[in-house]
């Protein structure tokens, strides 16, 4: 039985802009992506009529990016946080307004721009050197605990104590991906890394070395949803949206037992494929969130590509890597392109959806796209294919 | 002779927050629990997360707990961090079932496994103040 939501909508424009060391603001970024959106899709800027908003932790842009953009005739504006599962959330309202006559073209945008000029890269997302506040929360620095990288270096150390996840199985990711990235013009680090390379990386929490860790950018994606009808007179091939999903939790002051090993993704990876009447060994490519290279292990054992437990054995022949069977992140992620939470997989997906990848494209007949927020705990999960519903 | 220290990193204890150091300084650890259906929590909140009671009171607990997982901090993020790297970052479940970040001392890195048995212990801050941290149970 055919889903409603199944194909229903599509993705028309895609903008993307400069990223990296980009001294521009936030809202500037935004701006620049929304255009070159609606520039890629064919739209005239009076077309949108739909505005869903998401930043990162600099909090540089607000409702208001509709004034910046002159945009008056708004059918659907909100401004929305769920973190790193934004943009998949985005994809999915945006999906469901066309689909059912809310608005015709939605443009979805994040933008970011922590990196200050003259600050180093780790400053910008180690929370900063605020150490007042409450008493209890004051503990968290003092402890070690800044920012979000300690939290997963640690849920990587308890996979790799229960599961004997080896350090060369989790340097295996950031090896194949970094392939992948020298061959996409748009990522940042492109030379390519070896084992020896990883393990020689300075030690950030341990188990992770600085290679375990995604990339800092300033920069803005933006995606343009309409219905399928609509997209099929875009001037860019239709991206599908066939399957979407969220799953939220938290972990918060409870001794959950399978929090730093299993995320809501467990769940949300069926319940998409389900909506896109697709299964799992049908998937072609995934691209993935990849906050650190563990989140990609975590990622493909909860959305079923191998038990639990065994991810490090699953990634370690290079898999993920070009040739490999099951390519992954296939721009490089967000380890080795850019970092735009859960647009760096979503905008990589449509370019792959597309067939626009140019040397890195790759079968693209079903790509599963993941989003992933605080400690495993906020997820999306949305389906992708240029094919529509069958 | 007094020096300028920046001291500004130091936990300065509300009321709302008093019972956790005060307890600390006498060598307990106290974490709050709800006291209709007896779910312990921590870090501080004004509602129980399971019943949504608001009689949350703050109780001594056993100070014994699990090792969930543990990383190991290589670079300084904070004053305190200075000259005692590296330090043992954990996860430890206390046996009322809540997790606390926190530090593991009196063991090698290399020691460290994820299900080890461990105790709370005690350590000093420069204004006197005294923060719980945990070590291996020594049978």
């Amino acid at each position: 039985m055919n889903h409603p939501m199944n194909g229903a909508a599509a993705v028309s424009g895609l903008g993307i802009t400069e990223m990296g060391r980009v001294y521009r603001s936030t809202i500037d970024l935004a701006s620049d992506a929304v255009y070159l959106a609606i520039d890629d899709a064919g739209l005239d800027k009076s077309e949108l009529d739909g505005l869903l908003i998401n930043t990162g932790i600099t909090r540089g842009l607000d409702l208001h990016l509709h004034v910046a953009l002159g945009l008056q005739e708004l059918n659907l504006l909100t401004f929305m946080q769920g973190y790193g599962s934004s943009a998949g959330q985005m994809i999915q309202y945006a999906a469901m307004a066309v689909a059912n006559g809310l608005a015709k073209n939605v443009a979805c945008v994040f933008a970011d721009a922590p990196l200050v000029d003259g600050q180093r890269t780790g400053a910008s997302y180690s929370g900063g050197r605020r150490f007042g506040g409450d008493a209890l929360s004051s503990l968290h620095g003092l402890y070690g605990f800044t920012g979000a990288i300690p939290m997963f270096a640690m849920a990587a150390q308890r996979h790799m104590d229960l599961f004997g996840t080896s350090r060369d199985q989790l340097g295996q990711i950031a090896v194949s991906q970094r392939a992948w990235a020298g061959m996409n013009e748009r990522a940042t680090k492109r030379e390519p890394i070896t084992l020896s390379d990883y393990h020689d990386s300075p030690w950030v929490v341990e188990p992770f070395h600085v290679l375990d860790c995604c990339l800092v950018s300033n920069g803005a994606i933006c995606v343009i949803v309409t219905s399928a009808e609509h997209a099929q007179d875009g001037q860019q091939p239709p991206v599908y949206i066939r399957g979407f999903a969220q799953g939220h939790r938290h972990d918060a002051g409870q001794a959950v037992p399978d929090s730093a090993i299993r995320g809501p993704g467990s769940r949300t990876a069926s319940q998409a494929l389900t909506m896109a009447n697709a299964s799992l060994n049908e998937v072609t490519q995934c691209q993935l969130y990849d906050c650190y290279t563990y989140t990609v292990l975590v990622t493909l054992e909860d959305y079923g590509f191998c038990e639990k437990g065994e991810g490090g054995a699953f990634v370690e022949d290079g898999r993920l890597g070009p040739g490999g069977a099951l390519p992954t992140n296939t721009g490089g992620g967000e380890l080795s392109s850019y970092y735009m939470w859960g647009m760096t997989p979503i905008s990589e997906a449509i370019i792959q959806g597309r067939g626009q990848a140019g040397d890195r494209q790759t079968a693209n007949d079903l790509i599963i796209c993941s989003g992933n927020g605080g400690m495993l705990n906020y997820h999306s999960t949305v389906v992708l294919s240029p094919e529509t519903a069958s | 002779m007094s020096q300028s220290v920046d001291e500004s990193w130091l936990p300065k204890p509300s009321s709302r927050t008093a019972p956790f150091f005060d307890a600390a300084a006498e060598g307990k650890l106290r974490l709050q629990c709800c006291d209709d259906c007896g779910t312990w929590t921590f870090p501080y909140r004004e509602r129980c997360q399971h019943c949504g009671s608001r009689s949350v009171v703050w109780r001594d607990a056993s100070g014994r707990g699990t090792l969930y997982s543990h990383g190991l901090l290589r670079r300084a993020y904070h004053p305190r961090h200075e000259g005692r790297l590296p330090i043992i970052l954990a996860q430890v479940d206390v046996v009322e079932g809540v997790r606390l970040s926190t530090n593991l001392v009196d063991v090698a890195p290399d020691a460290v496994k994820a299900g080890m048995e461990v105790e709370v212990a005690f350590e000093s801050l420069p204004d006197g103040g005294i923060i719980p941290v945990f070590r291996p149970v020594i049978d």
